[in-house]
Order: structure tokens, then sequence, then C-alpha cells
């Protein structure tokens, strides 16, 4: 199970040391503007083939390229319905401070659960290893992080009932 | 665990501080509880050992309260609480259901009168729970009929009914350790036998937990346990449900501190960049040259005053501060003002 994990990450960093190749563009449309053409999509030349590498039916990232942005969709796995709500909680939690990251979008694409968009500017102020490195690593922390508290919200509820059955 | 006391902590120190007040002391309060719970207590000076308190409850059931008051095994459960100190005034206050007279005189001088003060303020615990005590102990006596369906709506909090359902069970024995313990099962969707109840009391988002309670369940002392439990299942719930959610949010937000510090890492660092300050220095060197400049004619300018001429001639100080002057240079920043004469041509 952790040897697949390690190729969709593997196969996920390749992809993106590859798309993160940003540069400035302005607008075509308006003069005076600087816009993400990945988000605008209004310039067929500006933009790149998207790639979608899957894991499984559940787990995937599709990563989109243009000229000055870049945009990485994740779906995060999600066995029950426990899973599903601490999930869906978690990254909206994340999704609502999205400043404190700068690369991450406030609404995910639809059909994922958490979307990040990468310009130009980033790059510039970022180092493009560590912002790769960031971005696998939070794959892996969301994964992590969603079993621990799958595994605490369960044996707490257990601790909960035995202590309220005590009684009898 | 979170513990929930029967006894009432704001009609308790009222209490307590009418009994241990060392002159008697006049008190009319109105106590308000959960937003449906009333107390009214009562202590005036020319009765100082005293104390009238009267409660009003919303009930469990509403069938349960009489046209005469309060039921007979409620009352009796109410007077077990102490038969000297509390006697049951009838009728009771306008507005209340129960009128208590407490007697502190008859109370003992040791530990035992904070025990007996402390039975006092859960009055309202043991009325509501006198009513399912009521119902559970037909199931120990074995007095319901067999195949009775329909179910008795309680409500302990507006808005949190439950039923009790009697009907035949079948006791299935697994664990001894569990053995004392009543089965329990959780169900998205109402049972079978709350079908015909109406639709607003079987709305929920958090499904129905069913519990079967037998005969043996009830015997003896578990019976007022196993009713208190019954009764504060909903808000230990309610408690528990908002622990996790808090302790959900420290563990979400630890992560986004984590994430975040992962992220700054990555910044680029100030001595990787080269800033260009020349155009900064150019500018202070232009400054200077002109300084210097002006600096220097002012030194030469000093030294020709300061010559000394051995003969002195007439007219020649107005002819030297003429023609002798040292000219002003002009600054980029500053202009020359132009003398105007006279005649304007």
């Amino acid at each position: 199970m952790a040897s697949t994990l390690r190729l969709y990450l593997t196969c996920i960093r390749n992809t993106l040391e590859a798309a993160m190749c940003l540069q400035n563009f302005p607008c075509q449309e308006v003069e005076r503007h600087n816009k993400p053409e990945v988000e605008l999509k209004t310039s067929p030349e500006l933009l790149l083939n998207p790639v979608l590498i899957c894991r499984n039916e559940a787990e995937k990232c599709l990563i989109e390229t243009s000229i000055n942005s870049l945009r990485i969709s994740l779906k995060v796995k999600q066995a029950d319905e426990l899973e599903n709500i601490l999930a869906k909680k978690f990254l909206r939690f994340l999704s609502m401070r999205a400043e404190a990251f700068q690369v991450l979008r406030r609404k995910p694409v639809q059909g994922y659960d958490i979307s990040f968009l990468i310009t130009n500017y980033h790059c510039e102020e970022l180092q493009k290893q560590k912002l790769i490195d960031f971005i696998v690593q939070f794959m892996e922390d969301i994964d992590k992080e969603i079993s621990e508290l799958k595994m605490s919200v369960s044996t707490r509820g257990r601790l909960v009932a035995t202590e309220f059955l005590k009684q009898f | 665990m979170a513990s929930f006391e029967r006894a009432s902590p704001a009609l308790k120190e009222i209490l307590l501080r009418i009994y241990n007040a060392e002159k008697p002391i006049e008190v009319d309060h109105h106590l308000y509880e959960f937003g449906s719970v009333e107390y009214h207590i009562k202590s005036s000076v020319s009765e100082p050992q005293v104390t009238y308190l009267s409660i009003s409850t919303p009930f469990l059931s509403q069938g349960v309260f009489l046209s005469y008051g309060l039921s007979p095994f409620t009352l009796k459960m109410v007077r077990q609480i102490s038969t000297d100190v509390l006697h049951i005034v009838e009728p009771a206050n306008d507005g209340y259901q129960l009128t208590l007279r407490l007697d502190f005189s008859k109370l003992p001088h040791n530990k035992e009168s904070l025990n007996i003060i402390t039975e006092v303020s859960s009055v309202q615990a043991v009325i509501l729970s006198s009513q399912l005590k009521e119902m559970l102990q037909n199931v120990n006596s074995g007095d319901s009929s067999q195949g009775t369906y329909k179910p008795i709506k309680l409500i302990y909090h507006p808005k949190e009914p439950f039923y009790v359902i009697r009907q035949e069970l079948i006791d299935v024995v697994s664990l001894k350790k569990w053995a004392k313990v009543p089965p329990c099962n959780w169900s998205p969707i109402p049972p079978l036998e709350l079908r015909g109840e109406p639709f607003e009391d079987l709305s929920t988002n958090g499904g129905f937990v069913s519990f079967d309670i037998s005969s043996h369940h009830v015997e003896g002392k578990r019976l007022d346990k196993i009713v208190w439990s019954l009764l504060n299942f909903y808000a230990y719930v309610k408690h528990h449900v908002k622990c996790t959610r808090g302790f959900i949010q420290r563990r979400m937000r630890r992560r986004l501190d984590n994430l975040v510090e992962v992220l700054e890492k990555s910044r680029v660092e100030d001595g990787q960049i080269k800033k260009v300050q020349g155009w900064k220095k150019m500018r202070k060197m232009v400054a200077s040259k002109s300084k210097m400049i002006k600096r220097r004619w002012g030194d030469l300018g000093k030294k020709i005053k300061r010559i000394r001429f051995r003969i002195k001639i007439h007219g020649f100080a107005r002819f030297r501060r003429r023609w002798l002057k040292m000219p002003s240079f002009s600054s980029s920043t500053g202009y020359t003002k132009l003398q105007t004469n006279g005649n304007n041509n």
C-alpha cells in the first residue's frame, strides 16, 4: 500500500517539476492587466494539456498548466462516512484560511476536494523545488491527519460510551 | 466523564446562605433554569427558621399532571427527601406546581445538614425522575399488558422528546461483563414502533438510539440510577459532541501552523537577490561637488577681504563693493532673483 503511494507522489512530483516553468505574461485581451491564464482559459495557445494522475478511483490529481500559472486539484481518499465528514471539514478549514498559504485556492475546482493556484509571482518569491516539496508533503499530511482524526474520534466515542454504560 | 448533578447549584447556594446567616434575612428570590424551570424562594424576618420554596417545571409527559396536582407517587418521592425538614404546602402558590415549607430548625447541626440541603435543591430532578420511575416500576412489577405498543412521549428538554415503548423483549445475554447493561442500538431512521408519531418529533439528523430496559435493570436502587442516566443521555451526548468538535478544531489549527511553517521555509532568502543601489550614490556625489566649489570660492573671498590696503583711497570701498564682489553660483534647485528697474520697457 505504501509503495503505491510512493509511486503516486513521485509521479506528481515529476509532473510538477516539468510543469512549473512559468513566466510573466500580460493579458492579451485587456491591456495593463496580468491574469493567471489557467483560470480564464481565454487563449487556447497559452494553455498546455492538463495531466490527470489517478492512484485509484477515489484518489486523483489534476495538473493544469498555462504560460504564467499552474493549477493543481486534489481528490483525497474517503473510505467511509466518517472520513468523508472529517476530510470535508478539514479541507474547508484550510481553504477558508487560504491567505496564510498564498498558493491555496479558496474554492476547490468542481469534482475535487482542494486546489492550488501557483503563478509566476509565487515562483519568484518561493523556491521551485521547495514549493514542489510543500505540495507533496501537504498531500501526505492530509492523509495522515484524516486517519489520526478518525482514530481519535472512534477512540473517544468508545470511551464515552463505555463510561455511560458503566453507570448501569 | 461529565457529571450532571441533580441539585441546582444556584438554589443550593441561596438555601445555604439563608441557613448560615447569623441574623434572619428577608429573601424573595425568583430563579430560572434551562428557560422553563422556575423557583421562588421566600424567607421573612417574622419566621426566621422557615423558608418557602415553590417550583414550576414542565412535566415529562403531558398526561401526568392530574387535575388535583402532582401524582401521589411524585409527592411521596418528594416527601422522602426529608420528612422532618420538608413539608408540602397545599394548595401550591399561584403559577407553581409545588410549594414546600422548609423548617431549618429541624436540620441537624453537623455535616448532614449540607446533604439535606443538597437533596432539597434536587427537588426538580426528583419530580421529573419520579414520572419515569413510575413507568419503569410497572415493568418490574410485570404489570404491563402484553402487546401494548403505543409509545409514551416524554419531554425532558424542549425539542428533545424521547419515547417509552412497552413491549416484550427477548433477553439476549451476550458477554457476562455487560449482562447488567441494557442492550442499545442506533438506527438512522425511526424504529418501527414510532412510525405513527408526528413528523416534527421524528425529524432529526442524529439518528435514533434505543435502550431495552428489562425488569432486572430497575430492581431496587438501580432504578434511581437508570432513570437519571436515561434522562440525561441527550445532554451527555451533546456535551461530548461539543468536546470532540473543539478537539478536532485544535488539531486542525496545529496542522495548519505546521504546513504554513513548511511553506515559509521555501521563501527565497535576501542574500540570493542583488539589489542595485548605484543611483543613490551618484546623486550624493553630484551634490557634494557643487558644495565643494562654493566652499573654495568662499574661502578666496574671505582672503581678499582680509587684505588690508596700506594706502586708503577715497571712494575705493564703493568701487570694491561693486567690481570686486565674488559672483554667486546659482544651483539647480534655487533661482536668482532679478533686480527690476523703475522703468519697465
